[in-house]
């Protein structure tokens, strides 16, 4: 697709013109964030000043108390790190065999049980969330691990089977033919000859998995509280309590979304594969 | 979530695996059939024991309750209720405001996310060099959590005096907004921030999806002389047809879905302004206590949701058929 305009002058003129478009719209999706990375660099008074300054002496106050003190928001971010890891770990457990059965062997009933899977994906969460709150308040589980990871696992199960499914797929019927004619088991064939084949989908799974757990909030501000506070409702209850310190949500805020931002940038290339895996074979599977 | 309430459950393929049951079951053939089975029941097992439990489970306790009165702040009402809570959702103002909202909320949502992305994917296509920036910026919001990006918007953006929405505004010259605090600009404003969030995805998916086409085509085009319009919708529109319609269906409900970032930025409010189904839902359980009535409106949502996916898909596969 790119430019056959013969004449250089022309094609130079049209990639600017190009670029600075681009760059436009590039712009607008990096405003929000550097702007928030700007206001929790001030002062609270700097930040109430108008019009905004872009000149002003930084300090890492902010920060400061975003770490430590009562505005820490520390035991939270642990709180997160727990809840998300745990929920990967069983997610993947659960949802890698479960993608190998999907995908390459004969299971009764295969139909029915990956459109039952699929429709599992679509439920609304909010029509989760109402009866488990009224079953989790009822075993004790509100405001617990245990209930929140279970809870987690409604969304994380449901779409790591799925992405599973396509990266298991694309495996070629030869290799497990190969390890048969080897006399080695279904069990040993998984685990010798498909896991490393799927390493890089597993990676995928793990990174949207962990991604989604950090970032929910719905399920997280219902059915949690004191005990168990993942950093999305701790950023939620900071502006809400404390309405004018703008510059330390923003500090805390971009804190919370550090790691999410740096497995973003850092896995890049998967993210996008993630995204795109059933999107784009969409069109050469028909 | 996540990637919001997220980016929740981005990414995942909808279609596909269970087309291809028959012809795994004969590829095996040779091994033990019954064998194989139950292998496949042991992987499956636990998998799907889970599912049941922690989606299906809570699934027909919230119809059961959507029978009931349950109302934390009346409890000497509660007990079966028929279909009063049903009776009373058609009678209800508010259920049809926030329908309509959801409606409004989620259509131009999509369309924005759609023509957006796909415009943007088109330009960056033609750049020579440098693409890689733009994918890499395009994943800053993708997993930004849609709370922190609801109150981002809320507090730096569109904050009258110091929001810089509200001072670009101003220096164009024209009159303060209150983006949040009236109903028609808050309505606007979550709706923007939803696209500003999720239009990288449909961005990146498309941008994938437009670098997979095969050049020998648009070569054969250029000869016959295809202007770059023609070229775009008899080439590259149907080439692109099955990722287009994975987008809308994806974003489709994660729209429909949509909660922190709205229930950061205003609440639901001004008044019931920006007050989708689910928000509303939200609200009449967890502010009123009204579990039963919630519950309803929960399944009123939940069979949208399931008709609008089911619908989409229908055209999706009619249309792969032809």
């Amino acid at each position: 697709m790119t430019a056959i305009n013969p004449h250089k002058a022309a094609r130079l003129r049209r990639n600017v013109l190009l670029y600075v478009a681009a760059a436009l719209l590039l712009l607008i999706w990096v405003v929000p964030i550097l702007w928030a990375v700007i206001v929790s660099l001030k002062s609270e008074s700097e930040v109430l000043a108008y019009p905004p300054q872009l000149i002003f002496q930084p300090t890492m106050a902010n920060y400061r108390d975003a770490v430590s003190g009562g505005f820490s928001i520390l035991p939270s971010f642990f709180t997160s790190f727990i809840l998300s890891t745990a929920t990967t770990i069983l997610t993947v457990l659960l949802a890698v065999p479960a993608a190998y059965a999907f995908a390459r062997l004969s299971l009764p009933g295969k139909r029915a049980l990956g459109f039952y899977t699929l429709v599992t994906q679509m439920i609304p969460p909010v029509g989760l969330v109402i009866p488990y709150f009224l079953i989790l308040n009822k075993i004790g589980w509100l405001d617990t691990y245990q209930g929140l990871v279970t809870v987690f696992l409604t969304f994380s199960l449901p779409f790591a089977i799925w992405l599973m499914v396509s990266y298991m797929e694309d495996i070629p019927k030869e290799m497990e033919e190969a390890a048969f004619l080897d006399k080695a088991s279904r069990l040993q064939t998984l685990w010798h000859v498909i896991l490393p084949q799927v390493r890089g989908g597993i990676a995928v799974t793990v990174i949207f998995v962990f991604l989604n757990a950090w970032n929910e909030f719905l399920f997280s501000v219902q059915l949690s509280g004191n005990h168990v506070r993942p950093v999305t409702v701790a950023m939620y209850n900071f502006v809400s309590v404390e309405q004018t310190l703008w510059a330390k949500l923003a500090a805390a805020a971009l804190i919370a979304m550090l790691p999410m931002i740096v497995i973003g940038i850092a896995a890049q290339k998967q993210i996008v594969k993630g995204l795109t895996v059933g999107a784009v074979k969409g069109g050469g599977r028909r | 979530m996540g990637v919001g309430t997220l980016p929740r459950r981005e990414g995942a393929r909808i279609e596909g695996a269970t087309g291809s049951a028959s012809a795994v079951a004969g590829r095996h053939s040779r091994t033990p059939f019954q064998k194989e089975e139950i292998f496949a029941a042991f992987l499956a097992g636990p998998a799907l024991l889970v599912l049941v439990v922690t989606t299906t489970f809570p699934l027909v306790y919230l119809i059961w309750n959507s029978f009931q009165n349950i109302n934390l702040a009346m409890p000497f009402m509660n007990g079966f209720a028929g279909l009063d809570n049903y009776t009373q959702m058609i009678a209800d103002g508010n259920f049809w405001h926030s329908l309509e909202l959801t409606a409004i909320y989620a259509i131009s949502s999509v369309l924005l996310q759609v023509v957006i992305g796909l415009g943007l994917a088109l330009l960056v296509m033609q750049i020579p060099r440098g693409q890689g920036v733009f994918r890499i910026v395009a994943i800053l919001p993708i997993v930004l959590a849609p709370v922190v990006v609801g109150l981002f918007w809320r507090t730096l953006m569109l904050a009258p005096n110091f929001g810089i929405v509200d001072f670009a505004v101003k220096a164009l010259g024209f009159g303060a907004v209150n983006w949040l605090g009236a109903p028609a600009p808050a309505l606007i404003s979550v709706i923007m921030i939803h696209t500003w969030q999720w239009t990288p995805f449909a961005f990146l998916v498309f941008l994938a999806s437009l670098a997979s086409l095969p050049p020998d085509v648009y070569e054969a085009a250029r000869i016959d002389r295809a202007g770059p319009v023609q070229r775009f919708i008899h080439i590259t529109l149907p080439l692109i047809r099955p990722a287009l319609v994975i987008v809308v269906i994806m974003r489709s409900m994660i729209a429909l879905s949509a909660f922190a970032a709205i229930f950061a930025a205003t609440r639901g409010g001004p008044g019931t302004a920006t007050e989708i189904l689910n928000l509303y839902a939200y609200r009449t359980s967890f502010v009123e206590l009204n579990f039963g009535y919630g519950s309803a409106l929960a399944v009123a949502l939940l069979v949208i949701t399931l008709a609008v996916s089911g619908v989409l898909f229908a055209l999706r596969t009619a249309r792969v058929s032809q």
